[in-house]
């Protein structure tokens, strides 16, 4: 509808005001985001608890979530059918976000799980 | 229904990590009686946990949701449904028993 493109094309304007051509559909482009915040989140969760009972310690275990998040990062682009443009407006938005807010989550449950499984 | 059972596969995974934290719990407790050092955990250990890894990657690959295109002109944001209230709509009304006037006004 008419008016859904407009009112998207205004919150677009809005956020980005460098973009005068609205060529987003910026609510759709928000709940991709939300997807791939909570893939990455939960995937750092069980990369934490992995890394943990594997005794992983010190560079190692950041290794490690490197790795897992290049995985989920290759699962997310295979998600999206390897046409990333159609869902996302860069690269970095399927590659990069969330990354660090993932790491404090991973070293939380590394820590944890490591505690629980080796020390205890 | 996918949803439903990326979860479902996402608590299967975190139930073997689970029990993979449980073995190595278990593991150590032995090592500690044989009185070994730990070098690394027993290979059944990690088939388990590679296992939990790609159960829970599946699941977080699935349960949140799928993407949409962000394309304003694509085939998934046209909206083809008419609305609901279809019923409610009319389009008699009185006006059509007035004469047409409009040659009247053309003429002045």
């Amino acid at each position: 509808m008419g008016g859904h493109n407009d009112s998207s094309a205004s919150e677009k304007k809005l956020s980005e005001a460098a973009n005068v051509v609205p060529t987003l559909n910026a609510e759709n482009l928000q709940s991709n985001m939300k997807v791939i915040y909570y893939s990455r989140t939960f995937m750092s969760i069980i990369g934490g608890v992995i890394a943990g009972i594997l005794g992983f310690t010190g560079l190692t275990g950041f290794i490690f979530y490197f790795l897992v998040m290049a995985v989920t990062s290759v699962g997310l682009i295979a998600k999206a059918g390897f046409t990333v443009h159609s869902y996302f407006d860069s690269w970095n938005q399927i590659i990069l976000d969330g990354f660090l807010g993932g790491l404090l989550s991973f070293v939380l449950f590394w820590t944890f799980a490591y505690d629980i499984v080796h020390i205890f | 229904m996918a949803l439903n059972l990326g979860f479902v596969v996402g608590i299967l995974g975190v139930v073997i990590l689970s029990h993979a934290a449980y073995s190595t719990v278990q593991y150590r407790g032995l090592l500690k009686i044989m009185e070994e050092e730990f070098s690394g955990p027993p290979l059944n250990v990690v088939v388990e946990l590679l296992l939990g890894l790609v159960l829970c990657m599946w699941a977080a690959l699935t349960v949140p949701g799928t993407f949409l295109s962000i394309h304003p002109h694509s085939e998934e944001n046209r909206i083809v449904s008419l609305p609901a209230n279809l019923d409610f709509m009319i389009f008699n009304h009185r006006a059509r028993v007035f004469p047409v006037e409009m040659d009247l006004n053309l003429k002045h």
